[in-house]
């Protein structure tokens, strides 16, 4: 693609693709010469799966995704880079209400999968956005705190963040892990109640970052520099709380989240679009991504310094606020 | 073999359900939405998805063999058949498949859902098509006849007149007779249609 072609960005509804949208609607991609066609994707192995065919030239993706994608994790290998961080916090853990009466959630929840499995019936479940994303290690981690082990006593799945409130409601799962707003909306439709925030446990982890191939970079520097700097400045947008009103208004619309404003402004509290050390991608950030797929047994051992240095890109990051 | 597919657009699974006649033995099914319970029932061999599905991700999740799940799926994937898999992406399909299942059983499952999906594709277009181009003949009818009464012309000299307009703007025909009638609206004092 040269400048003057149309970028396709791919984006799932969530309040953490606000960059994306706000570069769009606000005219940052136009500040830096850039057209682009934003495109709602249904799920993140769409998401990946397009960026990595080159049907899509970028996407808003799950931090982790791109390690998996580059170590062939769960898919065919190809070398994804991650040149921007989108945000910091927004992933929570939402239990059923059936769960948070009297007391302590986690203790009742810990205390029902107990009896479940000494009365030999079948495992709460719960659900995850993604095997790889911070959402799937948040809720592990979280269960392992309650003495939980989220392998043996309970049943962990994939479940769509839109269906989270109705899963809820019908039974089908008695708690989630997702991003802004479905906690919001499942505590809106008084089905479920948020117990653990991401911002309590690890602050710094990185949810979201911008997603490209290595290949697609190396082929198009000036695009991709455009593009992070018409992101960085979008970032600065959305995270400006007198923006908070249109920024809602503007996420809400059918073609985005089609979700209510009050969901998303709920929301938008816990998640850091940019300041302090939100927007570069740290290697470091690489690393203890890593360590969780390592824990969980995603992957066996890797070369994580070599892993970290070529996915995670602060390089491209500082050339693009630079110059 | 048993197939099925997940496609929140029934025509299409539909359509995709048709061109799999061909392919014996199969059983296919077809549903809008995962039902893991209703999966473990019908226990396929083969989940053609559309890419538009959310249920991508769940069937992603089940590459791990447990008690819900005792038949571990992938994504297929035929190493032998480079540039297949961003087809398949293109056309807007995937497809999951048993662990351990041939890779030659599989392609022309997914062959015919991708040439299905194109053919879906192409109708929606044409039928879109089909209908703008309905009503900018409607809209030119109008136009002419607006120009008829308005100036004296017969149809004949009407119609030049529009191709004359659309030739010097460099617009399509349709949009100037659009135009022409929303100005004629303005000028009576009506509406702009």
């Amino acid at each position: 693609m040269s400048m003057t072609g149309e970028l396709r960005l791919g984006f799932i509804p969530l309040v953490d693709a606000a960059p994306l949208i706000v570069a769009q609607e606000k005219g940052f991609f136009a500040q830096q010469g850039l057209s682009v066609a934003l495109s709602r994707e249904g799920s993140w192995a769409t998401i990946r799966d397009k960026v990595s065919a080159g049907a899509l030239d970028g996407a808003h993706m799950l931090a982790p995704m791109v390690l998996a994608a580059s170590l062939g994790v769960g898919s065919e290998p190809r070398a994804m880079i991650a040149p921007l961080a989108l945000n910091q916090g927004g992933a929570a853990v939402t239990l059923s209400t059936r769960l948070t009466g009297d007391g302590e959630p986690g203790a009742r929840l810990a205390h029902l999968a107990r009896r479940r499995q000494e009365e030999g019936a079948s495992p709460l479940t719960l659900a995850v956005v993604y095997p790889y994303s911070i959402h799937n290690y948040l809720l592990r981690h979280w269960m392992a705190g309650l003495g939980l082990n989220p392998d043996v006593d309970v049943r962990l799945t994939v479940a769509p963040p839109s269906r989270t409130a109705d899963l809820l409601a019908e039974g089908v799962i008695e708690g989630f892990c997702a991003g802004a707003p479905w906690n919001a909306v499942a505590e809106a439709a008084g089905v479920g109640q948020t117990v653990a925030r991401i911002g309590d446990v690890w602050p710094s982890a990185p949810d979201k970052v911008l997603g490209v191939t290595e290949f697609w970079a190396a082929a198009n520097p000036a695009a991709l520099r455009a593009l992070l700097r018409a992101l960085i400045a979008a970032a600065a947008w959305a995270a400006d709380v007198g923006n908070k009103t249109e920024l809602a208004a503007m996420l809400s619309r059918p073609e985005y989240l089609g979700v209510t404003p009050q969901a998303i402004l709920a929301s938008l509290g816990e998640i850091c679009f940019t300041g302090g050390e939100v927007n570069p991608p740290r290697p470091e950030q690489a690393h203890w991504l890593l360590e969780q797929m390592t824990r969980w047994g995603q992957i066996g051992e890797v070369a994580s310094d070599k892993v970290a240095e070529r996915t995670w890109r602060p390089d491209l990051y500082l050339a693009a606020e630079g110059g | 073999m048993r197939v099925l597919i997940i496609d929140p657009d029934p025509a299409r699974a539909a359509l995709v359900a048709e061109g799999l006649i061909g392919i014996d033995p199969l059983e296919v099914r077809l549903a809008a939405v995962f039902d893991e319970s209703a999966a473990a029932a019908f226990q396929p061999d083969v989940v053609v998805v559309a890419s538009e599905s959310p249920d991508r991700d769940t069937l992603e999740s089940l590459r791990e063999a447990s008690a819900a799940n005792p038949r571990p799926v992938v994504m297929f994937v035929d190493r032998s058949e480079p540039g297949l898999a961003e087809e398949a992406v293109r056309a807007g399909v995937a497809a999951y498949v048993v662990d351990g299942l041939s890779a030659a059983r599989v392609r022309p499952i997914l062959e015919v859902a991708m040439s299905r999906f194109h053919l879906m594709h192409q109708l929606r277009a044409d039928l879109a098509k089909a209908k703008a181009d309905l009503a900018s003949r409607k809209t030119v009818e109008r136009a002419k006849s607006l120009l008829m009464k308005e100036r004296a012309l017969d149809e004949e000299a009407a119609y030049r007149l529009l191709r004359k307009l659309s030739m010097d703007t460099g617009r399509p025909l349709g949009a100037v007779a659009a135009d022409l009638l929303a100005f004629a609206g303005v000028l009576k004092g009506g509406d702009p249609i």
